[in-house]
């Protein structure tokens, strides 16, 4: 290897990367988003009109050579840009609103834009935002003007319209196209939007609340429809569990009574037989009193009867046949004692006539007799009377003079009943008990007797001195009441 | 320019400033719309033909013969 080709090789290289750097700092190429302003040498090219050019060349989308030195090219930028807008105004209606919105543009892109556009605002691009805003605030104050609140929100189509007719000749002097207005906020300070919305939020509300109270309603009818059908279902199914458990229980306590039951089944069985037996028995205990007493009853009641029978018959035919007897010999007798008694009768008469006649005889001599001998009486009887008179007249003479002798004579008249009296003194007593026999009673008595003595004596005492003279009339009048 | 068709995106009538949307330099573009014929009327949506080109950007059109 040479040097000389190693000298040659890095010659290329450099005149290859000399080329390359001039040709960079010679060739300029446009993006799609942006347009090459080229003013200076050549840049003067004749326009259509032939006699007025643009001055300037204008290249979009491609590459071209700019001579340094000679010529200057600008970037124009295409983009779409963006401006803030706040605006207060008042609206058709003279409502105050405080508008905050955007503004959408970009540079056009034809040439007559882009050159009115490169004219204003190559060399302060920056400026182009705060230029717009200007412009659009102004604007947008005469668009609001021009609209209600309605509008406003609802139709954008005027809005848009509204917003051409107003800036479309002025955005075409800066070269500017509007892509899109915005109305981002609305401040409303009267509270019309507000408002607006109240009747249709009112009207919602209220449609809600009547379709919610409908629904409530229909769901809590259904709900009770539920739970009456609930309430029914667990009814009928307690019925039928009741009636299920009834049979189980009836089940239950068959089964449980089926052993009894049977007991009791085959006892009645037991009984019934034992009945039968017994009645059994029974019968044959009155077929054997029949055979034993009552048919000998019977034969014998009957041969009694019969003989009471025959006997009564024979004692009445004898009664009668007696009967008739007596009646014939009573007839007998009747007439027989008729005629005895006629003959009586006129026997009695006879007599009586007889009788008669003889007592009226002995009457009269009776009664004779008797006047005769109650004369005698009566003469005998006035004789005795003054014989028993002088006997009297003597003994009170006696009596006057030797009155102890009438007294002892009294006393012993009445002797028996004093003793009675003695005696009544042992009347009193139920039981007596003597000590010494048949000697003591007669001690005893003698002591009563004694005492009826004593009391004999007292007695006496008291006719002699209580009323010595008292004596004689009552002898006087007892022997009076004697006389009488 | 003139002769392309396009669509009517705001409404075009006398007093009012239209919008029709124009294919052309390979995208579409808005342009500010105005009837050629006075008092014709175009509503939103509805097929003009450029009669009439203004730089920069508006526009004449007519009723297009669909």
């Amino acid at each position: 290897m040479s040097p000389e080709l190693y000298i040659a090789a890095a010659g290329v290289i450099l005149a290859a990367v000399v080329i390359i750097l001039l040709f960079k700092a010679v060739w300029r190429v446009a993006e799609p988003n942006e347009a090459l302003i080229i003013s200076g040498l050549g840049a003067r090219r004749r326009g259509e009109g032939g006699v007025d050019s643009l001055g300037f060349k204008i290249v979009t989308g491609k590459g071209t050579a700019v001579l340094p030195g000679f010529q200057a090219a600008r970037r124009l930028r295409l983009d779409t840009r963006a401006a803030n807008l706040q605006v207060s105004c008042v609206t058709q209606q003279g409502i105050p609103v405080h508008i905050r919105g955007v503004v959408i543009y970009k540079v056009g892109d034809d040439l007559s834009s882009i050159a009115n556009a490169a004219r204003r605002f190559l060399d302060q691009q920056d400026f182009m935002t705060s230029a717009i805003h200007e412009l659009f605030t102004g604007h947008l104050r005469s668009i609001i003007g021009n609209l209600t609140i309605e509008d406003l929100i609802l139709n954008r189509e005027r809005l848009t319209s509204e917003t051409r007719a107003s800036a479309a000749d002025e955005m075409s002097k800066l070269g500017l196209i509007v892509d899109s207005l915005q109305i981002q906020e609305i401040d409303d300070e009267t509270g019309y939007i507000v408002n607006l919305g109240k009747p249709h939020a009112a009207k919602v509300a209220a449609t809600a609340r009547i379709a919610q109270a409908q629904r409530d309603q229909e769901a809590t009818e259904a709900e009770q429809v539920a739970v009456a059908n609930m309430a029914a279902a667990r009814r009928d199914a307690r019925i039928k569990e009741a009636a299920y458990q009834a049979e189980i229980d009836q089940a239950q306590a068959t089964s449980r009574q089926a052993g009894p039951l049977s007991e009791a089944t085959a006892r009645q069985e037991v009984v019934v037989q034992e009945t039968k037996a017994a009645e059994l028995e029974a019968k044959l205990a009155e077929q054997r009193l029949q055979s034993q007493v009552r048919k000998p009853a019977d034969a014998k009641a009957y041969e009694t009867v019969t003989l009471s029978q025959a006997e009564r018959d024979a004692r009445i035919a004898q009664a009668e046949a007696e009967a008739k007897e007596t009646e014939l010999r009573a007839a007998a007798q009747a007439s027989q004692i008729k005629l005895a008694a006629a003959a009586e009768a006129e026997s009695v008469r006879l007599r009586g006539e007889a009788a008669g006649a003889a007592t009226k005889i002995a009457g009269e001599a009776e009664s004779e007799a008797t006047r005769l001998r109650g004369m005698a009486e009566a003469d005998a009887a006035r004789a005795k009377g003054l014989a028993q008179a002088e006997a009297i007249k003597a003994r009170a003479e006696a009596l006057a003079s030797n009155q102890e002798a009438v007294v002892a004579q009294q006393l012993a008249e009445r002797w028996p009943e004093i003793v009675e009296a003695g005696a009544k003194a042992f009347g009193n007593v139920d039981h007596m008990v003597v000590l010494n026999g048949a000697q003591g009673v007669e001690e005893m008595l003698a002591k009563a007797l004694t005492l009826g003595g004593a009391g004999l004596g007292l007695a006496r005492a008291l006719l002699n001195g209580g009323s010595p003279n008292g004596a004689e009339p009552e002898i006087i009048h007892k022997t009076t009441e004697s006389r009488e | 320019m003139v002769g392309k068709q396009g669509r009517v995106t705001g409404k075009i009538g006398p007093g009012l400033v239209g919008e029709v949307m124009i294919p052309i330099r390979g995208g579409v573009e808005a342009f500010y719309a105005h009837p050629s014929v006075p008092d014709e009327e175009f509503g939103i949506g509805s097929i003009v033909i450029v009669v009439e080109y203004f730089p920069p950007r508006t526009v004449y059109v007519a009723r297009a013969l669909v």
